[in-house]
């Protein structure tokens, strides 16, 4: 297994650098002078040189990336133009409303998609199974947005019972913290939560058309223990396949949520940069959310290894 | 003379598999709604200033927020534009930005997976490499920072979503060319003397299209939805042109007093993206080779 982690971490190395190259490259894509799109045209030349300067523009552009790189690998992914905080420090403090938003759609995804899943493959061609699969594509066919205004006028709007923006931390205030994230968690969770009846749906139907489970019909075992003991372990691989290939999507959905509910977290940090033209902060940001999901990814190849002896011993 | 007679055969096959391929593709059960939905979006966009009953950007101010009536069949927005015009002229917007990014990510990455397939070595590997490097950033963080730098607009969408959907398709490409070139016939062709270009040009690339069709009507809808997140960010296609993502952004601070502002748009994104995906399944269906006959 450690050779295995030990193989994986060497083959990131030429990708974790194409990104960061990658992401070096963003502020030198604007069209014209990125100075000049940072800051308005009334701002004093002297202001600007300032800030090219302090950003390294002024410079050749092999200068500036070796610059940049030999910051990064001490850790410093730059200042935020705005207020001059590091970029570490402004996600530092947003990063724990993300991480709480992003656990709890988790949770939501799973406890409404496995027993729709199940279902849908146990009572094939159902009434139940329609449901199941007008569900899926329902989640699958909705922007995130969308569900979220749909919430916001029901549960919030209409309803009364939930707030519809703002943030409090569930740690200091359990009940208000929970009903702060309870409409972005669901928003977050059903779309995830479509994916996963659909994959689970279809990988419950393989596996109950295998012989192991004609077997273990023919032993007299009934149809939970059937499904609990032997197909639901066999058909939950290609939900982790999917759960790790969703991440980025539950990423992007975290920045559209966290926006329409106003959450204070890295997502809205960086829709707040984009608009502010802090490209300092949208750089840092960026490249800290791919490294942070190329490691996700890599935590899920590892999780198969845990999961499906069969990878492992490949 | 074996020529002649070799001509109508061949060409008759074509047809024959190109109807069985649309036959198999018709008896997909949602694929007639879809395929209506499609066909409905495509008039609408291109006959938007003769079916639309209002100029999209007139205001009237003596009408805001009005509910949905017989002048008005989706009612108004906050300063009296009529919400239908609106929806109809934001489906310019929504397929030029679907297809527009598809097309520009199929022809960029299938040539850069016929090339890194084709080469192999090192260009494979740098070509790969660089995929990769895209595929590891979230997508919708992609194209909103490419977004960022490129510029709010149309264009700016299209290419940052182009960029996002790339990989995919260079991955495809490569895939097949891979498995194309193993094969025997390609073998037989390059043993008469036929250069790499022809190979590619009438073995490799006739015999890649199929899942690279498919993959590319699947992708289409999730590119119009891509482009609504991001015309709903505010990144897309600037104020007061019509946008389905910036229409429902504008409308969400009047949800309470006329939600019609967020349904109208929301209803159009959600029944084009159910239709491409019923499309994209029946094309799937039709094309897969597993299914075959």
């Amino acid at each position: 297994m450690g050779l295995l982690i030990l193989r994986r971490l060497v083959a990131t190395i030429p990708v974790l650098l194409l990104v960061t190259a990658g992401v070096f490259a963003l502020i030198h894509l604007t069209p014209g002078d990125p100075i000049d799109a940072m800051m308005a045209e009334s701002v004093d030349d002297s202001v600007k040189r300032e800030l090219r300067q302090t950003l390294g523009l002024d410079r050749p552009l092999h200068l500036q990336y070796a610059t940049w790189m030999g910051r990064l690998l001490r850790g410093d992914l730059g200042r935020s133009i705005r207020n001059q905080e590091p970029v570490i420090e402004n996600v530092a403090r947003r990063i724990k409303p993300s991480l709480q938003l992003a656990g709890l759609a988790m949770a939501i995804s799973l406890l409404v998609a496995t027993p729709i899943g199940i279902l849908s493959a146990a009572r094939r061609n159902s009434t139940l199974d329609r449901f199941g699969t007008s569900f899926a594509l329902f989640g699958i066919c909705m922007p995130n947005f969308l569900i979220a205004l749909l919430l916001i006028f029901l549960f919030g709007v209409t309803l009364r019972w939930l707030p519809i923006s703002g943030y409090v931390d569930p740690m200091e205030e359990l009940w208000d913290g929970l009903r702060s994230l309870a409409l972005p968690a669901i928003t977050l969770g059903l779309a995830l939560a479509a994916v996963i009846t659909r994959t689970l749906r279809s990988s419950m139907l393989e596996a109950l058309s295998e012989d192991y489970i004609r077997t273990a019909r023919a032993k007299g075992l009934s149809d939970g223990a059937v499904i609990r003991r032997h197909a639901l372990k066999n058909a939950l691989i290609p939900v982790v396949t999917v759960l790790g290939l969703q991440l980025g999507t539950l990423i992007g959905g975290a920045v559209i949520t966290e926006y329409v509910f106003a959450l204070p977290g890295v997502g809205r940090l960086v829709v707040d940069a984009v608009f502010a033209r802090d490209y300092p902060l949208v750089q840092g940001v960026v490249l800290l959310i791919a490294v942070g999901f190329i490691l996700s990814n890599l935590m899920v190849d590892l999780l198969y290894g845990w999961i499906d002896p069969r990878i492992r011993h490949r | 003379m074996a020529t002649i007679v070799a001509a109508p055969a061949s060409s008759r096959s074509v047809r024959e598999r190109r109807w069985r391929i649309l036959r198999r593709a018709a008896r997909a059960r949602l694929a007639p709604f879809g395929a209506a939905v499609m066909l409905l979006a495509v008039t609408v966009a291109l006959l938007a200033p003769v079916v639309a009953p209002y100029n999209p950007l007139k205001q009237n101010l003596d009408r805001t927020l009005s509910r949905p009536d017989r002048v008005h069949l989706l009612g108004t927005d906050n300063v009296g534009r009529d919400v239908l015009s609106r929806v109809i002229f934001g489906t310019r917007v929504s397929l030029a930005a679907g297809f527009g990014s598809v097309v520009i990510a199929v022809l960029a990455g299938g040539l850069l997976g016929l090339l890194a397939g084709y080469a192999g070595g090192r260009v494979d590997g740098l070509v790969m490499r660089m995929m990769d490097a895209v595929l590891s950033f979230p997508p919708l963080v992609l194209a909103l920072a490419l977004g960022a730098v490129l510029g709010a607009g149309l264009t700016g969408v299209v290419i940052a979503l182009a960029v996002v959907y790339t990989p995919t398709f260079a991955r495809l490409m490569r895939g097949q060319v891979l498995t194309i070139t193993a094969r025997e016939y390609v073998d037989a062709a390059r043993a008469l003397g036929a250069p790499g270009w022809r190979i590619a040009w009438t073995h490799v690339l006739p015999n890649a299209t199929a899942p690279i069709v498919v993959q590319a009507s699947l992708s289409v809808a999730f590119a119009i939805l891509a482009e609504a997140s991001l015309s709903f960010l505010g990144l897309g296609i600037q104020p007061p042109a019509a946008s389905w993502g910036s229409m429902i952004n504008a409308g969400r601070g009047y949800l309470q007093q006329a939600p019609w502002i967020v349904f109208g748009p929301g209803a159009a994104l959600f029944i084009t993206v159910v239709g491409l995906n019923f499309v994209g399944d029946a094309v799937r269906d039709a094309l897969d080779p597993r299914l075959r006959a």
